[in-house]
């Protein structure tokens, strides 16, 4: 953010606004660097197909355990963002379907069958049931200080575990094949990729909703890989712009009265996004455009 | 062209190989397919392919496409599942001896536009024996420099891989094989769609590790280099057709067989055409 839209943001800082901030900060930038690593591995959808799975979690433990508060909610999230995913190898190891036909299959089931079960609970009015829906689109604004916490360690946890493990995920993304041949287990370290995926969206589904945190772990990276030809410097700037994406959002939302924050948050990452595919040095599409005008078309 | 560096990284090799020669067969043979059959999908791809390679030489796979070339070095390597058969380096399973097989892949089964340098690449090579978590350091990046050094490549160290000619990314990926400081090497068509300077460097490189006392295993289809650059062949037709040393194999006999296919269709073409010549 620019200084001054900082001092134009100053006079709305309230203590919600700073909670929420600090919260969408957290969930933004460890999605940034998470989504990095899912788009070096070529399945930026995977995030996609864990988001729509916990809707059915959701309200599988709302109905099992009676009680809605975060921490039931998102352990049922993470179960069935796990058992979504777990579909998702099991469909494409066992049947011909490709990878992206697999990964819609789980996307359409999970979301079909959660919307469902969301829809069948509050229509019956099972008490305490108001307010399920807000897993759908997300409800920034209700954030607490305790949620921001919560969703802070996940974050700094998430992301330390990255750390660790760049040069193993660097080694399967690029080349699995001569990972397997020199004996390191490709499958585990995907797995330990998938997993944090879904971790990461279930931590970002209060704020973003399962609908728009696909965005999130997508958008951020897609911009930062315009700007570097580096691992360890995508990942940093993927953290980063996630994370302007989200305090731009939640910024923009307390100065502009009856803004929603979490569509904020993802129209910010998009903005970055499609500015980064305009004007990014040599990989922008100015830069190339400017490229072919002055010479041959390369060769490849 | 530099001709290759012959540092010996391991003084005791070739005492070892003396012993070897020695012994004559009965050392356990350097790689050793047994009876190997693989199958893509319900597909039998190979059949039954019995191939020893007692020492160390530079070794030739040829045959047509689709013939399981490199279907054979990925079944050596664990990375196709075997319906049948066992593939064993020095009478020992691949498990036991991982860290002395190196493995050059086709180059078109990476992502080039992959955000990695080429020093980044060649230091791949070392991971294997840095183990878990532990990043590379000073004597793997001076290794590094070392491989790139050796194959050509020292001017664009820095260099994203996407930046280079067809002929460098693959010496890269032989590089990165070189840090992998190897006894055998497995190198899937590495002359393929490379230029004439980079072929010669290439086998330059792998002519080097031979005198090293190493084995290094090819796969390639080009039958004119062939024969000149092989000394021991496998001719393979999803069988193995014929194995031995390359002016003994090579001959048109064993190429028709393996090649029957084509050899076939050609024949149809040539007699279509004089049947043509005549009719008017």
């Amino acid at each position: 953010m620019t200084p001054t839209g900082c001092l134009a943001v100053v006079p709305a800082l309230t203590h919600n606004t700073l909670v929420v901030a600090a919260g969408v900060a957290a969930v933004g930038c460890a999605a940034g660097v998470v989504g990095s690593l899912s788009l070096l591995r070529k399945r930026p959808l995977i995030g996609d197909a864990a988001a729509h799975s916990t809707l059915v979690g959701v309200a599988t433990a709302f109905v099992l355990t009676g009680r809605r508060d975060l921490p039931t909610l998102l352990t049922g999230a993470l179960v069935a963002a796990v058992a979504g995913l777990a579909t998702l190898v099991l469909v494409r190891r066992f049947t011909r379907t490709r990878d992206d036909a697999a990964t819609a299959i789980v996307i359409g089931v999970g979301f079909g069958l959660g919307i469902a079960l969301l829809s069948g609970i509050t229509a019956r009015g099972l008490p305490g049931s108001a307010g399920l829906e807000q897993f759908l689109l997300g409800h920034t604004a209700a954030l607490t200080a305790r949620d921001a916490v919560v969703l802070g360690i996940v974050s700094v946890a998430t992301v330390t575990v990255v750390l660790l493990g760049l040069k193993e995920a660097t080694l399967v993304a690029f080349d699995a094949d001569f990972a397997a041949a020199t004996g390191w287990p490709v499958g585990l370290i995907d797995q330990a990729l998938v997993t944090l995926v879904a971790v990461r969206v279930v931590v970002g589904l209060p704020a973003a909703g399962a609908v728009r945190v696909t965005a999130l772990v997508v958008s951020p990276p897609v911009a930062a890989r315009q700007w570097t030809d580096r691992v360890p410097t995508l990942l940093v700037l993927g953290g980063v712009f996630g994370l302007v994406a989200a305090v731009a959002g939640v910024a923009v939302s307390a100065v502009v009265p009856r803004m929603p924050t979490g569509p904020l948050v993802v129209l910010s990452a998009a903005a970055i996004c499609i500015v980064s595919l305009v004007i990014a040095p040599r990989r922008g599409w100015l830069a190339r455009r400017r490229q072919r005008i002055a010479f041959e078309p390369p060769r490849s | 062209m530099p001709t290759p560096t012959r540092q010996s990284r391991l003084p005791g090799r070739l005492p070892q190989e003396a012993d070897v020669a020695d012994a004559g067969s009965s050392a356990p043979p350097v790689v050793e397919f047994h009876d190997v059959t693989v199958a893509y999908g319900g597909r039998p791809v190979l059949w039954n392919v019995d191939l020893t390679i007692a020492e160390p030489c530079l070794f030739g796979i040829i045959g047509p496409n689709g013939a399981g070339k490199s279907t054979l070095l990925k079944s050596a390597l664990g990375l196709v599942p075997l319906v049948h058969g066992t593939a064993r380096f020095w009478g020992r399973p691949l498990a036991e001896v991982r860290g002395r097989v190196g493995y050059v892949p086709q180059r078109e089964t990476v992502d080039w536009d992959f955000p990695v340098s080429v020093t980044d690449v060649v230091l791949m090579g070392t991971y294997g024996r840095l183990g878990w978590f532990r990043r590379p350091g000073s004597r793997e990046r001076s290794l590094a420099r070392e491989c790139l050094d050796r194959v050509g490549l020292i001017d664009v160290a820095d260099r994203q891989i996407g930046r280079l000619s067809g002929g460098q990314q693959q010496r890269v990926f032989l590089a990165r094989a070189l840090a992998q400081e190897a006894d055998v090497y497995f190198l899937d068509e590495p002359m393929a769609g490379v230029d004439a300077r980079s072929q010669e460097q290439i086998f330059g490189v792998l002519a080097g590790l031979r005198s090293e006392g190493r084995l290094v295993v090819v796969v390639h289809h080009d039958l004119r280099t062939a024969a000149a650059w092989f000394d021991r062949v496998a001719l393979i037709d999803m069988r193995l057709v014929a194995t031995g040393p390359t002016a003994e194999v090579l001959t048109p006999d064993n190429l028709r067989r393996t090649y029957a296919g084509q050899v076939d269709l050609l024949q149809e073409i040539g007699q279509a055409v004089a049947a043509r010549g005549r009719t008017p």
